[in-house]
């Protein structure tokens, strides 16, 4: 069991009902992830990977156990709440990159900053900046299908840090690229986790993507926890079975 | 928090849908202008009518005449301090397009009876003194350009000159009215010269009265009157209706069908018509936006936010269309009284038609927008971004 862990899971199970069949996606599960951690979530289809990141990212809720971050239980807070939540504490990359098509990549990457109190122009400059961390400062006019996939994942990523969470959640980054284009965002976010302290958990089915994580969390059929993969032992943070 | 600059995004993504779904919502409203505006042009007499005024016509029709001798008689009926004949001319300026309403009247008790009028060119004085002269409304006199002086030629079907010619008139004022009662597009002149003329053999027609139009003394009541009147003519040569002016006008309007409704259906249907046309447009949109809708609640806005974005949309679509609609009907407001302005005296698009305009482009937009924005408030994340693009 870790000391203050950021992420603690106790009991977690969520159930689906479909056709009147019931399917048990996970089955109470415990798990602490420490802060500064960079954990790739790996498992067979249906093991419950993608349900697990909804949870931990307050995109879903469970049907038992609860989900603290940071010391706060997710799990109790309403939609409203978990809104607000989601805006300040977590930066999301999808597997599809889900920019909104009609804006220019600025624009994208601006759009959490509309629920803070910066001003246009600090949402402006601060979304500048996170296009120029991930190398795209010269397409910040340009429209998500203007970019290359390779690019429009970096202003994903950019969108996801913008507003400084420090959790960071990524639900097959790499999924739709190319090799190259997969290496550049998985060596973006190893760089915002090293650089930015930034805990990052990804799901992934790729086992190269994997190995670019400090620690590899396996998930078993039925929704349990398998192996802790540790990659990295001169690393501070490392996942614990609890 | 509303992201204003998705909502205008969102709406011109498909430029060509949009710039469409706005023109189809800006004729409509259009429309509902213009006929709502008609319907206010034929009530307006019966809403302005005085209530001093009877009106007296033959109880058989009004195209049936009455006696010559009447109106003495009319004159002496308790309580009526003023009567003025009119009789309907019938007739057109040079061409049978240029139609606009005439009556033989008498001249200075036309002034009597009807108070509302008044010059805004030439003389009372100059009317009166001369049988051929006439009044225009500004309206007409504007229209084909009458100016003061100037003789206005009329042909008469129902009065027709022996020589085949037309009936020479002399401008001598231009009217306007206080009140809508009276338009402000007919001629008048002197029936003594209309009677001198039928007398002489200068022209053919009949030589009986159109109406009376009787002015009610302070403290008379007009029910009495129109009593005393009716029981008086009850055996004949010709029974007469005396009635109200308001319900004068009302009568008139009803004799061209119940015009109100039928406008009022055309309108509804044009109204329901679009309503479902923009509801089509907005379920599509929001269809097309269930992606981006999942995006923007994970990345932390509300279903209160994501609901005012669809229905934003929709107000902005609407309202664009209804302001087009508003702006066209006002703007062709003088080429629709230039065309059939004789037809709809007082043909105008008033404040209350613009409101109800903009009521009916609000109802739209809400009705539209309602559907779309609640399915989106209550779409999961999950849900939304499985949704395919």
């Amino acid at each position: 069991m870790t000391q203050n862990p950021m992420i603690r899971l106790r009991g977690v199970t969520k159930i689906y009902t479909r056709g009147g069949e019931t399917l048990t996606v996970l089955d109470k599960l415990d798990l602490d992830m420490e802060q500064g951690g960079f954990y790739a979530l790996m498992g067979p289809s249906g093991s419950g990977k993608t349900t697990l990141l909804n949870l931990i990212g307050g995109l879903d809720k469970g049907d038992a156990g609860s989900v603290e971050i940071e010391g706060e239980n997710i799990s109790a807070m309403d939609g409203p709440e978990l809104a607000a939540w989601r805006a300040e504490k977590v930066g999301f990359v999808f597997q599809g990159f889900n920019l909104i098509p009609v804006l220019t990549a600025q624009e994208n990457v601006e759009l959490p900053l509309l629920l803070t109190k910066l001003s246009r122009k600090e949402r402006h400059e601060h979304a500048r900046l996170a296009l120029e961390l991930v190398g795209l400062d010269d397409r910040r006019g340009h429209r998500p299908s203007q970019l290359s996939g390779g690019q429009e994942q970096r202003v994903a990523i950019a969108r996801a840090l913008v507003t400084d969470p420090k959790l960071i959640l990524a639900d097959e980054p790499t999924g739709d690229l190319d090799r190259k284009s997969a290496d550049d965002v998985l060596g973006l976010l190893q760089r915002l986790n090293r650089e930015y302290k930034k805990t990052i958990l990804m799901v992934t089915h790729d086992a190269e993507a994997a190995q670019k994580a400090l620690a590899i969390v396996h998930m078993e059929k039925g929704g349990t926890l398998g192996r802790i993969e540790r990659l990295d032992a001169a690393a501070a943070t490392k996942p614990t079975r609890s | 928090m509303v992201p204003l600059r998705l909502v205008s995004k969102n709406l011109l993504k498909h430029k060509l849908r949009f710039v469409l779904t706005v023109l189809s919502l800006a004729v409509a409203i259009f429309l509902l202008c213009v006929l709502r505006s008609l319907v206010v042009a034929l009530n307006a007499g019966v809403a302005d009518a005085a209530a001093n005024r009877v009106i007296v016509q033959s109880k058989v029709s009004l195209f049936v005449l009455m006696p010559q001798s009447y109106g003495p008689k009319l004159a002496q009926v308790n309580g009526v301090e003023a009567l003025v004949r009119w009789n309907w001319f019938g007739g057109y300026y040079k061409e049978q397009a240029n139609f606009f309403a005439q009556f033989a009247t008498d001249p200075k008790e036309l002034f009597d009876v009807y108070p509302e009028i008044y010059l805004v060119e030439g003389t009372k004085e100059d009317f009166l003194a001369n049988q051929k002269s006439c009044l225009i409304g500004a309206e007409t006199a504007a229209k084909y350009g009458f100016e003061i002086g100037d003789t206005v030629p009329i042909i008469s079907p129902l009065y027709p000159k022996s020589d085949g010619g037309a009936w020479d008139y002399q401008v001598a004022g231009l009217y306007r009215s206080k009140k809508k009662s009276l338009d402000e597009n007919t001629l008048f002149f002197h029936y003594d010269y209309l009677e001198k003329s039928l007398e002489e053999g200068v022209a053919m027609g009949p030589k009986d009265v159109g109406i009376f139009v009787l002015r009610i003394a302070p403290g008379a009541q007009p029910v009495d009157v129109m009593s005393e009147v009716d029981a008086m003519f009850e055996n004949g040569p010709q029974a007469v209706q005396a009635t109200s002016e308001s319900e004068f006008q009302a009568q008139f309007v009803s004799m061209v069908g119940n015009v109100p409704l039928l406008v009022s259906s055309i309108g509804g249907g044009v109204m329901i018509a679009i309503l479902l046309a923009v509801l089509n447009t907005m379920l599509m949109s929001a269809r097309e936006q269930t992606r981006d809708i999942g995006v923007l609640k994970a990345l932390g806005f509300t279903d209160g936010s994501v609901f005012g974005i669809l229905i934003l949309q929709a107000f902005v679509l609407c309202g664009l269309g209804g302001a087009l609609g508003i702006l066209l009907a006002k703007l062709t407001e003088p080429s629709v009284v230039a065309s059939i302005g004789s037809m709809f005296p007082g043909y105008q698009v008033t404040g209350p038609t613009i409101l109800e305009a903009v009521a009916a482009t609000v109802a739209i937009g809400f009705l539209a927008g309602i559907a779309p924005a609640l399915r989106a408030r209550s779409l999961t994340v999950i849900n939304a971004l499985r949704a395919v693009r």
